[in-house]
């Protein structure tokens, strides 16, 4: 049965999309290069969090898609094709992660035999932190979820010119096999590239954590899409306020639980209060770390949390936007926390100054490769994005989400 | 099979009825003679309690010496039971409050009944913790703070009084949401009822509900924000029980995952409770079409969904153990699996995480039988979680030469029998007694309640698909 929508007229992405995707990335690309040049070991670090920030979008994109196929839900139909291309960074983010690949021996502790062999502890997960097992679980698991992001585009685009509803009932299967593989996916990314930054450090709640961040910054970002989009009047017959409404509450909803994850793995660390977990939030607590700690709490908690709990604010689409924005910011807050600690505890070994464990670092390098990220991330938007529809015309869903109400 | 047509919303509620059939369907019921398997189900409930206040009764006589607890284990079956039944209770608090918030309109057929399997639960819950004091008739002032003569504190870093606060708060803000959306059911019963007496007290009880659309707009906006109150509140009680074990410094307690795997825990063994006690009353009650097989066909999927969250927090837990290099979380986990307690782990991995994959069938998740023989497999294994997590961690503890192995007796299966008997009891007397279904809700989802797009023109395309029954 075909069930197409005949009155949606295709319009071109606008075209700031395309001149600022290509000048971040023209200005990130030429920072990067020289900031590599200029400390290979800190572009790297700085590298890492650009990889793990497009990963998490891609992530998190592709688990939208993936969960409105499995819960059949039908509000986030209009803007699943903004989902379905950002979650093509998926396979594109591996690409900042080369530079961490390439000194790996300078940033993971467990590269370093010596090291490994002078602790019982990293003697013990050897088997685990092992390189050529590392790159296969890498290679693995990217070219696995690759796979699934190409099936599910293929077959939705497929879907727009025939309207055929098997190709629905395809994709909520294909979502089925997709979730443990997606779950275990971004656990062990999680794992190996920021826990194993401290190999002696562990804790079971950290894939959901980097789960949490993941689906808030992917939620923020199809937000701020899908507002823009829907303002210049991209999205069909457009979308309305009980849609903003349900971003809004989902963007507030993984706020809280970001927050609940993080306090829960705070918490009970702090309060059992072994040595060998509290060394990595001992270091986080004190100096400069200490603040950048405080403030994370400040922007990735208080700020979006009493900006979206109003009823109104997550109707009002400046407001989303606004917080949208200020969510990839936060995000990378977020990252550069719980990945950078280990630069200075490098930084403090190698020069002899304890002191430096608790100093934060950051500058231009960081920032160039920030703005290389976003390079990517917008070009790549409007590179995957260039001649497609915007909403998926031939979902059979389609008709009664344009209508959604709550 | 046909292929599924996604354009169209599934029916929430089947058959026929009119309102006022509707109102039948619910509440005759409750007027008429109880029938004898009513009477049956009740005597062995109440059989069953019995069993459990002999066992409580000698438990007081001769004192905890009774029960199976040793040196090492000196936690066993009370606080397994406890948390047990606590976390039976979040199912009903997800379907009535969470549910409500997403706007998942299949949750109110069973939202009512849910709601009173908590209210119910956390009751039985609690039992455990009061006689835990030693001198119930006390409880109040050794668990409660207050100014006092001697000075004399609870112990406010401990997180079993954070359970005190906890468990109370969810239980008042549960009770009194449960009471608010059976204000205008007690309204229908009052307006309904021939007997004098029950005038009276429906009547007190609606506190004069008229069905006003003043009262409705009051309603509504109370209903929400208790939905609201009552979603942190769910959570926050299962992350405060998974406290009194991560806290510590126990192996195989001390993790960080243990909120959120605990919360997930907790709902899924909770809805298969409550998809248990559904079947059994919708039979009894003869409101299958009001209570539709679409209904349990998303419970069973939620079921699914959370029993492979738990399954994940098992791996996850068994990996660290091993990652940490931590000897003593090692040997726990390896000891869990294949030590004395073997069993019990294995039964707690099949039933958890085994058993509900098979929901992944659509024919095994719409059998009716099927489907309750999996979801008592889910509770058992639900039990049997708290029971390894607690006696097999203390069994073999620190301290080698104290190792010892935990035999439960006659008095505590006594009590465990006892719980359920007290639960299923509240039960019972409730599905009897009040409206087991919000009158008032089902109604806004059953046919000719929706809003309709009719009027729009692009709709009329739709207007064919809209009764489809299926055989």
């Amino acid at each position: 049965m075909s069930s197409k929508m005949n009155n949606y007229v295709r319009k071109n992405l606008p075209a700031g999309l395309s001149k600022w995707g290509f000048i971040l990335l023209g200005v990130g690309l030429v920072m990067a290069v020289i900031a590599y040049n200029n400390n290979p070991l800190r572009a790297s670090f700085a590298s890492l969090i650009g990889f793990m920030f497009l990963l998490s979008i891609g992530l998190g994109s592709l688990f939208l898609v993936a969960l409105e196929y499995l819960a059949g839900a039908t509000w986030s139909v209009p803007f699943i094709r903004i989902a379905e291309i950002l979650s093509t960074l998926v396979i594109i983010a591996p690409i900042l992660a080369i530079p961490v690949l390439l000194n790996m021996h300078d940033m993971y502790e467990w590269t370093n035999k010596a090291v490994v062999d002078a602790s019982h502890a990293l003697t013990q997960k050897k088997a685990y932190l092992d390189i050529n097992f590392f790159y296969i679980r890498f290679v693995s698991i990217i070219s696995l979820l690759g796979l699934f992001y190409y099936i599910f585009t293929k077959n939705s685009l497929k879907q727009d010119i025939t309207g055929d509803q098997k190709l629905t009932t395809f994709n909520v299967k294909l979502s089925a096999l997709f979730m443990p593989v997606f779950a275990i996916g971004l656990s062990l990314l999680a794992i190996d590239f920021m826990m194993s930054l401290e190999p002696k450090w562990f804790s079971t709640i950290y894939g959901v954590y980097y789960f949490a961040g993941s689906f808030w910054v992917a939620i923020a970002l199809i937000t701020l899409f899908a507002v823009n989009f829907n303002e210049k009047g991209l999205l069909g017959t457009g979308i309305n306020k009980d849609h903003y409404y349900s971003l809004g509450a989902l963007m507030f909803a993984f706020t809280a639980f970001w927050t609940y994850i993080a306090f829960s793995q705070f918490m009970l660390i702090w309060y059992a209060n072994l040595p060998e977990e509290t060394f990595w939030f001992i270091p986080r607590m004190t100096g400069g770390w200490g603040v950048i700690s405080i403030g994370l709490i400040v922007t990735h908690f208080v700020v979006p949390f009493f900006m979206l709990i109003q009823r109104p604010s997550k109707t009002n689409p400046s407001r989303l936007k606004l917080v949208a924005t200020m969510v990839l910011a936060f995000h990378i807050y977020d990252l550069y926390w719980l990945i950078y600690p280990t630069y200075s505890r490098i930084q403090s070994v190698k020069q002899n100054d304890a002191s430096l464990i608790s100093s934060p670092f950051f500058g231009w390098i960081e920032i160039s490769y920030i703005i290389l990220a976003l390079g990517i991330l917008l070009t790549v938007f409007s590179f995957v994005g260039k001649g497609k529809n915007l909403i998926p015309i031939g979902d059979p869903k389609l008709k009664r989400a344009m209508d959604f109400h709550l | 099979m046909s292929t599924i047509d996604y354009s169209v919303e599934e029916r929430l509620v089947h058959g026929d009825r009119s309102l006022k059939q509707i109102d039948d369907a619910i509440v005759n019921p409750l007027d008429a003679k109880p029938n004898i398997k009513y009477i049956l189900a009740l005597g062995l409930t109440v059989t069953m309690l019995m069993i459990g206040a002999a066992s409580l009764g000698w438990t007081f006589y001769k004192g905890i010496g009774v029960w199976g607890n040793n040196n090492p284990v000196g936690w066993a079956f009370d606080i397994v039971n406890f948390v047990f039944w606590i976390g039976i209770g979040h199912a009903g608090t997800l379907i009535s409050a969470i549910l409500f918030l997403f706007r998942q309109r299949w949750r109110n057929g069973i939202a009512r009944f849910a709601e009173a399997m908590t209210i119910f639960a956390v009751m039985t819950a609690l039992i455990f913790p009061i006689i835990h004091t030693g001198r119930p008739w006390v409880a109040a002032v050794y668990l409660l703070p207050y100014p006092n003569q001697h000075s004399v504190w609870v112990n406010f870093i401990s997180p079993l009084l954070w359970d005190v606060f906890a468990v109370s708060t969810y239980f008042t803000v549960s009770f009194i949401f449960w009471y608010i959306g059976l204000i205008p059911d007690f309204a229908t019963m009052r307006d309904r009822t021939t007997s004098k007496i029950k005038k009276v007290i429906f009547s007190v009880l609606s506190l004069g509900w008229r069905f006003s659309n003043r009262h409705w707009q009051h309603y509504e906006m109370l209903y929400l924000i208790l939905a609201g109150l009552s979603t942190p509140l769910v959570l926050s009680v299962h992350t405060v029980v998974s406290f009194d074990f991560a806290v510590s410094v126990i192996p195989g307690w001390h993790t960080t995952i243990f909120p959120p795997y605990f919360v997930a825990g907790a709902i899924f063994s909770g809805f298969a409770m409550v998809q248990n006690a559904l079947i059994v009353i919708r039979k009894i009650f003869e409101i299958e079409d009001l209570i539709p097989l679409k209904t349990l066909e998303t419970m069973n999927k939620i079921i699914l969904v959370t029993g492979t969250m738990v399954g994940y927090a098992y791996g996850m837990e068994f990996f660290i153990a091993w990652y940490s290099g931590n000897q003593l979380e090692t040997f726990t986990f390896i000891n869990r699996a294949f030590g004395p307690y073997a069993w019990a782990y294995w039964i707690m991995v099949s039933c958890n995480v085994l058993s509900p994959q098979f929901f992944w069938f659509k024919k095994l998740r719409t059998s009716i039988p099927f489907m309750f023989v999996i979801a008592v497999f889910v509770n058992v294994g639900m039990w049997f979680e708290r029971f390894v997590i607690i006696v097999t961690s203390l069994s073999r503890d620190y301290l080698p030469s104290s190792w010892a192995y935990y035999r439960p007796t006659m008095f505590d299966f006594g009590l465990l029998i006892g719980s359920f008997g007290l639960f299923f009891t509240l039960v019972l007397l409730f599905a009897k007694n009040l409206p087991a279904i919000s009158i008032a809700e089902i109604k806004s989802v059953s046919e000719g309640a929706q809003p309709s797009h009719h009027g729009e023109s692009n709709h009329s395309a739709n207007g064919t698909h809209g009764d489809g029954h299926n055989g």
